[in-house]
């Protein structure tokens, strides 16, 4: 009896032990099942969270860089003149034979511009490039109405070099750049309707003018050729 | 023990549902928001780089074809001429019209040529097919010097019409490239149409003017 209670006892107590190293595991799996849980929701919350970030990011990069409208862009000291609406041809008569010789316009006395940004002209454009010498304001509004700009200079105010870094901030193409003397600004930007007077060649409004009205809409005959006609006097380029 | 085994799996698989569609409207967010939110292509984008760029090289192909055209005899070749101005005045017009519609400068906010460094939409770093590379500001692939114009100006008869083929071919050449590159890197429906036109028919305008070519 004794013995097999001693027996007994010994088998309860390993029962017991088995027991409790079955707890003490399921204990362990549980406990390392919650440490994987919570891995799992940390890396994913993680992910998620940037994954939301990068989504954020993007919406305020992208919106944070409007476009850039010409409509609405606005320039300091911009001078419009709306009221021209379009421009005739003063060196042909109405039955089409050529005035000789060709009346000039007087842009001051008849828009209150000078450089001319519009008006009448010559039927015959000035084909668009750098140019070394003063050019006839009716063949270079005429380049305005086919969406150029004109960009002058005072030829005291500028170097060579300035010129040369003037010519290298604008477009190649739909641009006349050419001296104009007693200009009342070192340089002056036009296109048609439109114009400001720039300090220097640094001016930041030379970029927004080009940006605002460069083959602008508002231009009566955008992206018609500005080559093909006249090349006036010290053509460079 | 059961209940909370299956409830910890049902959570995993949530998360991992939840990291995976997380992970997927990002990478989608950032694909399409990089190019633009209101649906217009931005202003850096390929198209409009495209447009801007090919209105150049059109208007100097409309510039050349007119030079021929009062310069040279040959009723074959002036009416080739006739053909190539009023095509590419037509389609340097569409596309000046896009950048309107898109309400973006007709001026580029950046070196001409960048828009064809940048990825393509598959995202390969330069795979229009073209074997030339090209950097930020480069000459447009194809356009002519303005020494080359100034020559041809001053040519006439076959010497001109001569020059004319050997430009006009390396002119449409260059186009192709760009409407290759513009294919590989928009998807833009009216953008597509046309570069696709203008890859198509310059095509079979260099086999004629090739053909025209030998005869001089």
């Amino acid at each position: 009896m004794a013995k097999n209670t001693q027996q007994s006892s010994q088998t309860i107590k390993q029962e017991r032990e088995a027991r409790r190293l079955e707890k003490v595991e399921a204990f362990k799996k549980q406990q390392a099942r919650e440490r994987r849980n919570r891995r799992i929701g940390w890396i994913s919350g993680i992910v998620g969270g940037l994954a939301v970030l990068a989504l954020i990011v993007t919406v305020v990069v992208v919106n944070s860089v409007p476009k850039p409208d010409p409509a609405t862009i606005t320039i300091e000291g911009l001078q419009e003149f709306p009221d021209i609406t379009g421009g005739g041809h003063v060196d042909v008569n109405a039955d089409g034979t050529p005035v000789d010789p060709a009346p000039n316009v007087d842009y001051q006395v008849q828009y209150g511009m000078n450089p001319p940004a519009g008006g009448d002209h010559w039927a015959g454009w000035l084909n668009c490039g750098v140019y070394s010498e003063p050019q006839q304001n009716e063949r270079a509004v005429h380049s305005l109405e086919h969406g150029a700009v004109w960009v002058t200079y005072d030829p005291d105010a500028l170097s060579a070099s300035e010129i040369e870094s003037l010519v290298d901030k604008l477009p190649d193409t739909y641009i006349v750049v050419s001296p104009y003397p007693g200009l009342s600004a070192p340089v002056v930007a036009s296109a048609w309707g439109a114009q400001v007077k720039l300090d220097s060649l640094n001016d930041a409004r030379l970029g927004d003018f080009v940006t605002k009205y460069w083959k602008s809409p508002t231009a009566p005959e955008p992206g018609a050729l500005c080559t093909g006609a006249i090349d006036g006097p010290g053509k460079i380029s | 023990m059961a209940p909370e085994r299956s409830h910890s799996r049902i959570r995993s698989v949530a998360a991992a549902l939840i990291v995976v569609a997380l992970v997927g409207v990002g990478a989608f967010a950032i694909g399409r928001l990089s190019t633009s939110f209101s649906g217009t292509p931005s202003n850096t984008s390929a198209a409009a780089g495209f447009a801007r760029d090919m209105q150049v090289h059109h208007d100097q192909g409309v510039e050349l074809a007119l030079i021929i055209r009062d310069g040279s005899g040959d009723e074959e070749l002036r009416l080739l001429a006739y053909d190539i101005a009023t095509t590419q005045a037509n389609q340097s017009g569409q596309m000046q019209g896009w950048l309107n519609t898109w309400q973006l400068p007709q001026a580029a906010p950046e070196p001409a040529m960048t828009w064809m460094t940048r990825p393509t939409l598959d995202g390969a770093a330069h795979g229009h097919g073209g074997a030339t590379a090209h950097a930020p500001g480069d000459p447009m692939p194809g356009l002519a010097t303005s020494a080359q114009i100034a020559e041809l100006k001053g040519l006439t008869g076959p010497e001109a019409e001569q020059l004319f083929l050997e430009l006009m071919i390396a002119h449409h050449q260059g186009a192709i490239d760009m409407a290759d590159a513009v294919l590989a890197r928009t998807d833009i429906r009216v953008v597509t149409e046309l570069a696709t036109t203008i890859r198509d028919s310059q095509s079979s305008e260099i086999e004629y003017m090739t053909a025209l070519l030998a005869r001089y």
